[in-house]
């Protein structure tokens, strides 16, 4: 393995997938763009990604409006479009994000708050990942576990959440599979990174995860 | 190696700033041809009926005079250089003159790789439009695979016969329709610049 470098920011390309509705959200904005105690979600997470500078943010419901706010924050974002994003999973997303990426590439989810502190932890993180947190979603997806690494993601079998965050040589993510954890699968199995976490998939998960933010996201 | 061929609008894609618009201030004619050239940028008015009209604007200055300011006018430094290090790969589908933009052409390596709008010259003044381009048309021509660059709304057709269309907001805001027509957008010249790399 002495021809694998470790990853660095220099080397990591970050996918951050925004496309779709939020439907179960019920409040007729994107997610990526709720507010978390008077910024949008979206800025909350690209403050943590000050180190990097190939970012691309995945867009397609509400695209224009979720462009105009991050141009606002820093301009050096390349956003790439899934327009289909009502009849696509998010690993479609993904893939269009992953046209002429780096080394390694950081996949995140739009629709989740992070603990600043152990999301750096992730971050700086050399070799490839997959973050695991208490289990707290509605409909999580979760991680089946042996000899201390992630073997499985799946919405049935596991006691912690994965949240929609890994770090992967880009290379191997070739899978079609239309689910993220999908594409995961067929390249686990990976170690895991503990990161405490938030998901808003519902207005009861908007209203828990502001309660944590507020409460320093402990 | 990819087989792609990179087609740049050239204003505001290419240039730091918009030609026509330019060319006017020098002239002091800018606030008739930036209301005709935003109308045009929104899709309100057809390009074609936009670009003469936006002619007749130009008609009493020296064809040489504006060929010199448009060769002069400050470039994306970064997507410039891709253009000149791959002059090979790349063209410029434009709907400006020929007989204005040879100059600045010439300095990108683009001389023959250049579709524009054509124009016939008497006395150094624009005696007559021949052709304005088509932008969309002239795509549709191409064999290779395309990958396409540009702003405004007359791009849009460009965009959706590429297999790639790349928007470049960097000067002015990427037009509504092409925002609907591409894959990917940038807001810096050396963003742009490193994709394109990678698509080499």
């Amino acid at each position: 393995m002495s021809n694998v470098n470790i990853a660095t920011p220099k080397n990591t390309t970050v996918v951050i997938c925004c496309a779709g509705m939020g439907t179960r959200l019920g409040i007729g904005t994107t997610k990526a763009l709720v507010d978390i105690c008077g910024v949008p979600l979206i800025i909350r997470q690209l403050q943590l990604l000050q180190d990097f500078d190939d970012i691309r943010i995945v867009v397609g419901y509400q695209a224009e409006k979720l462009i105009n706010v991050v141009n606002e924050f820093r301009k050096d974002i390349v956003f790439a479009f899934n327009y289909q994003y009502e009849t696509t999973g998010v690993a479609d997303s993904l893939r269009k994000g992953l046209l002429g990426a780096r080394e390694y590439t950081i996949i995140l989810d739009g629709d989740t708050l992070e603990n600043p502190s152990d999301f750096q932890l992730f971050l700086k993180t050399e070799s490839e990942c997959v973050v695991l947190s208490e289990l707290s979603s509605a409909e999580p997806v979760k991680a089946e576990i042996s000899d201390e690494k992630v073997q499985r993601l799946s919405k049935t079998e596991g006691s912690k959440q994965w949240p929609g965050m890994a770090k992967v040589m880009t290379e191997k993510l070739k899978s079609d599979s239309s689910h993220v954890y999908g594409v995961l699968n067929e390249i686990m199995p990976f170690k895991s990174i503990f990161v405490r976490t938030r998901e808003i998939d519902t207005p009861e998960d908007y209203e828990q995860a502001i309660e944590w933010f507020e409460n320093g996201c402990m | 190696m990819s087989d792609y061929i990179f087609l740049f609008d050239m204003d505001s894609t290419i240039t730091r700033k918009e030609v026509l618009p330019e060319i006017s201030r020098r002239i002091n004619k800018l606030p008739e041809m930036r209301a005709l050239t935003e109308a045009t940028m929104r899709g309100e008015i057809p390009f074609k009926t936009s670009f003469l009209n936006r002619v007749k604007i130009l008609s009493d200055i020296s064809v040489k005079e504006v060929n010199k300011i448009v060769a002069e006018v400050p470039l994306n430094p970064m997507i410039a250089d891709f253009i000149k290090q791959n002059n090979e790969r790349c063209y410029v589908v434009t709907g400006n003159l020929d007989v204005w933009i040879s100059g600045l052409m010439r300095k990108l390596n683009m001389e023959n790789h250049t579709y524009s709008s054509k124009a016939d010259v008497v006395d150094d003044r624009i005696s007559k439009v021949v052709s304005v381009i088509d932008k969309e048309l002239m795509v549709r021509q191409f064999v290779q695979p395309i990958v396409s660059i540009g702003d405004g709304d007359n791009d849009s057709g460009m965009a959706r016969r590429a297999d790639i269309a790349l928007g470049f907001g960097g000067v002015r805001n990427i037009a509504p329709s092409l925002l609907r027509n591409i894959d990917y957008a940038f807001y810096q010249d050396d963003k742009c610049a490193e994709f394109l790399w990678k698509l080499l």
